[in-house]
């Protein structure tokens, strides 16, 4: 077993992971936010998939507006969803998940009805691959993968910096003190909720090239998103990279050493060691 | 000595909440814990009731070493609290909060619930009589149907207490009885406490109202970061440079 | 201030409204169809009522199933590879998802709230893994066990009919049902609902609360595993499918929609959501669009479920309607 092997086998773990980081990272914001978990988080990134299907694919538009269009459509959604649905519901966390199962099968048996059940593959818009020290990689993850970081430090750089992002951290740390000192807890939840749902609908759009696009296909992200916010801690956005980082690392490795059927139980394994020893995650505390 | 501290410390991190404190209380009195804000006194409770672990020491009552056990536990062996928020369980009604806390006296266990056994119909029905003995006794026998949550202040506090005494308990730690309430009503806890020290029940308080303190305690405790500083009589305490000094600079004593 | 409104529906009128339903349900019907529907409501009752019960205390067990599965796979397999009749393994399953219940339980209870949520629902994927992934042989693996008997004969009775399975499940339901009721109503039931509310509390007041969310959660299981034994000689298959997901989510929502504030809401919510899945089930996508509309309307406004719909609907009356909710004056304290 060489050292390269084994680096490769991380990296292409890796590859995908930081998608997976921001599905997690939008659940896990909107959780901070509005202290409910949003199962339909997955059907936003369909949506995402589906945007780029029809916008790329179809009709052409080049692959990057393509996916800013995507993130903006969804974040629109998610916008809407939380006005319509969700904005009565801060807080009553079993409601919030019926609520949000009911809105996963609408959206999915709407996705079937409007968009038939079949895979529709996305064409890549790269090529090629790239080789660095000894290593592989294909281009196209590599833009996947350069495009999620960049998306999460532009995250990291609006909740930081802009005033819409500090308000939300403001509600996401004490809404109480936040409404006092004025801030609009109803227009930081709707806002919350989009960032959420756009941060997954760019997620789905990066994939869909990867992974093709179906009505199921928000599924398994979702499934990835959960393990990694448990473990990296529900409510921190450094605790999502890191958990993604992780979980990416060690289903990389695991797939040198195990079929994949126990490969996809080596997260939940995770979950439960994590939630045994330090049930706040690994960063978590908040 | 009914309660006894010894040696005990608690420690946050970097903090020293409570440090060596040692204290001794009598059974069939009023003891008084005061100091100024941040002194230690809740996390004092917390550390005899179980709720949090020492760091240091050891807690004995009754000459049995309750430190380090359950809050169930500790509560079975005869204590009882209340808490600075006052915790109800607000959706139920009056009744059904006392009957909580007769527990002890009613049948406990699956066996008896699921066969609703003439032991455990019977056991209920004195379970009831009790709770309803003590709300009378504490001026919420009317209000008995009531939902808690929607009781005034003075009856949620009023409760409180008799959820406490509904364990059956020989310690009754009370952590800010009188937060909240007028002069009248202070009065008449002063002497809803009297009478339970008649009865035999022993009474450990945190009060920031210094007239009452003085007034109802037969010994007072003062701690100031942590630390005991001084201990006594009323009287004593009053008349203490140390106090005084701990007072003057964080709050006015005799609120 | 108001005082309490005694509750509408005693245990005893309840129980005996439940009963009087099950049996005459013969009466009216012997099609085979009917009879199943019904049959698989009993099981889903069972299966929610004990959920529920954990509920009460403020945990959601995503695991409920995961126990359900243990139970019947327990007992498919002494009936199938050691020949033991039906009538023992019924209970030697129920005790077995109870014994694993135990380990499970102690740690999940570590934590509390949505952690807990996430463990349970962590665990309960990796037993559904598990029994689809590993032991072929014996579990069937990806295609499934097939070839389980029904159960044998017992006091000279058969059960080879649908209806004689029917009167089997109607049977373990309405003793669950009337335990589960009566520990509702009990202290156990008060001190369950105590604990949801304040549970720090509850522990000062000399309960051990630990203790008591375990026994809640090991009576759970025991009641699953009793389900998922007949379960496995109803169907006569299993696939792991059978107890993952998304069977455990429509247990949650049965439990959910009908109300869990109350001890029938199981009751109303499971026997409303199967007869409305088999009514919507000739839409294919449109029976899942219109479900989830279901459940995104009843929880918008009836938040407490189908058992408080007179009071929600009243609310709503009010509200479309504007009229003022109360005299001035109610409010105002003595």
């Amino acid at each position: 077993m060489s050292i390269e092997l084994l680096v490769q086998a991380l990296l292409n773990g890796f590859g995908l992971a930081m998608v997976y980081v921001l599905v997690a990272l939008g659940l896990t914001l909107i959780f901070s936010i509005l202290e409910i978990i949003n199962f339909a988080h997955g059907e936003f990134y369909m949506l995402g998939g589906y945007v780029t299907y029809y916008v790329y694919a179809l009709f052409g538009l080049n692959y990057f507006a393509t996916l800013g269009l995507a993130i903006l459509t969804v974040g629109l959604a998610g916008v809407v969803a939380e006005r319509l649905i969700f904005h009565d519901l801060r807080g009553k966390a079993l409601n919030a998940f019926i609520v949000s199962l009911g809105l996963l099968w609408v959206m999915q048996a709407g996705a079937q009805l409007a968009f038939g059940v079949l895979d529709k593959p996305v064409p890549s818009a790269f090529s090629g691959v790239v080789r660095f020290f000894g290593l592989i990689m294909s281009v196209e993850r590599l833009v996947v993968s350069l495009s999620a970081i960049v998306l999460i430090v532009a995250l990291y750089l609006f909740l930081r910096l802009s005033r819409p992002g500090r308000a939300m951290r403001a509600v996401a740390q004490d809404p109480d003190a936040a409404a006092l000192q004025g801030v609009n807890i109803d227009a930081v939840s709707a806002l919350g909720f989009g960032v959420g749902c756009a941060l997954a609908g760019g997620a789905g759009g990066l994939l869909a090239p990867v992974f093709a696009v179906s009505p199921a296909m928000g599924a398994l992200p979702v499934v990835k998103a959960f393990i990694i916010i448990i473990v990296g801690g529900m409510g921190s956005l450094p605790g999502a990279v890191l958990g993604g980082l992780l979980l990416g690392g060690v289903e990389g490795l695991g797939t040198l050493f195990m079929g994949s059927a126990a490969v996809n139980m080596l997260g939940f394994v995770m979950v439960i060691v994590v939630l045994l020893l330090r049930p706040r995650g690994l960063v978590g505390g908040a | 000595m009914l309660l006894e501290l010894r040696g005990v410390s608690r420690r946050f991190g970097g903090l020293l909440a409570v440090s060596d404190l040692s204290m001794a209380i009598g059974a069939g009195t009023i003891h008084g814990l005061i100091g100024p804000n941040g002194a230690g006194k809740s996390t004092a409770f917390n550390l005899i009731t179980g709720v949090i672990p020492l760091t240091a020491g050891e807690v004995l009552f009754k000459r049995e070493r309750i430190s380090g056990l359950r809050p169930s536990e500790i509560c079975r062996r005869g204590i009882a609290r209340t808490f600075q928020a006052t915790a109800l369980f607000r959706e139920y009604t009056v009744l059904q909060n006392v009957l909580i806390g007769a527990h002890l006296v009613a049948a406990r266990g699956l066996g008896p619930a699921l066969f609703w056994s003439r032991g455990y119909r019977e056991r209920e029905r004195r379970a009831r009589e009790r709770g309803r003995a003590l709300l009378s006794s504490l001026g919420l026998g009317a209000v008995a149907g009531h939902v808690a949550g929607q009781l005034p202040h003075r009856d949620q506090k009023a409760l409180a207490l008799a959820m406490a005494l509904a364990t059956g308990a020989e310690l009754v730690i009370l952590d800010e009885p009188l937060a909240g309430l007028t002069d009248q009503e202070k009065t008449e806890t002063t002497n809803v406490l009297r009478r339970l020290k008649e009865q035999g029940v022993t009474v450990l308080l945190v009060e920031h109202d210094m007239k009452a303190v003085m007034g109802v305690c037969d010994t007072v405790t003062v701690l100031d970061h942590g630390v005991r500083i001084a201990e006594g009589t009323p009287r004593e305490i009053q008349a203490n440079p140390a106090v005084i000094e701990a007072y003057l600079g964080a709050e006015e004593p005799g609120a | 201030m108001e005082p309490r409104q005694p509750a509408a529906v005693t245990p005893t009128v309840g129980v005996a409204l439940i009963t009087l339903a099950i049996a005459a349900l013969p009466l009216l019907t012997r099609d085979s169809y009917y009879l199943d529907v019904a049959t698989t409501i009993l099981m889903n009752l069972t299966l929610t009522m004990s959920f529920r019960l954990q509920v009460r205390t403020g945990q959601i067990n995503m695991a409920h199933i995961s126990f359900m599965g243990i139970g019947a796979y327990t007992s498919a397999l002494l009936v199938t590879r050691l020949g033991l009749p039906f009538w023992a393994t019924l209970w030697v399953g129920a005790l077995i998802a109870a014994l694993l219940a135990v380990p499970i339980g102690s740690v999940a209870l570590r934590v509390s709230g949505p952690y807990y949520f996430l463990i349970t629902f962590a665990f309960s994927e990796v037993v559904r893994l598990f029994f689809n992934n590993f032991f072929e042989d014996l579990f069937g693996g990806p295609s499934g066990l097939v070839g389980i008997p029904k159960p044998g004969r017992l006091l000279g009775m058969t059960f080879n009919s649908k209806l004689a399975l029917y009167w089997l499940m109607a049977a373990i339901c309405v003793v669950v049902v009337v335990a589960l009721v009566r520990l509702d109503y009990s202290r156990f039931g008060l001190t369950a609902g105590a604990i949801r509310q304040a549970d720090p509390v509850v522990e000062t007041l000399g309960v051990n609360v630990f203790q008591f969310k375990l026994t809640t959660f090991v009576l759970g299981s025991f009641v699953a595993g009793l389900a998922g034994v007949f379960f496995a000689h109803y169907r006569q298959v299993l696939h792991s499918s059978d107890f993952g997901l998304e069977p455990m989510v429509l247990l949650v929502v049965f439990t959910v929609i009908g109300g869990t504030g109350s001890v029938w809401g199981p009751v109303i919510g499971t026997i409303v959501m199967t007869l409305a899945s088999e009514l919507l089930r000739e839409l294919h996508h449109y029976e899942i669009l219109v479900f989830g509309a279901v459940l995104i309307l009843t929880m918008l406004f009836a938040p407490e479920g189908l058992v408080a719909l007179p009071s929600a609907t009243r609310r709503l009356l009010r509200r479309l309607f504007g009229r003022a909710t109360e005299p001035a004056g109610a409010r105002l304290a003595p």
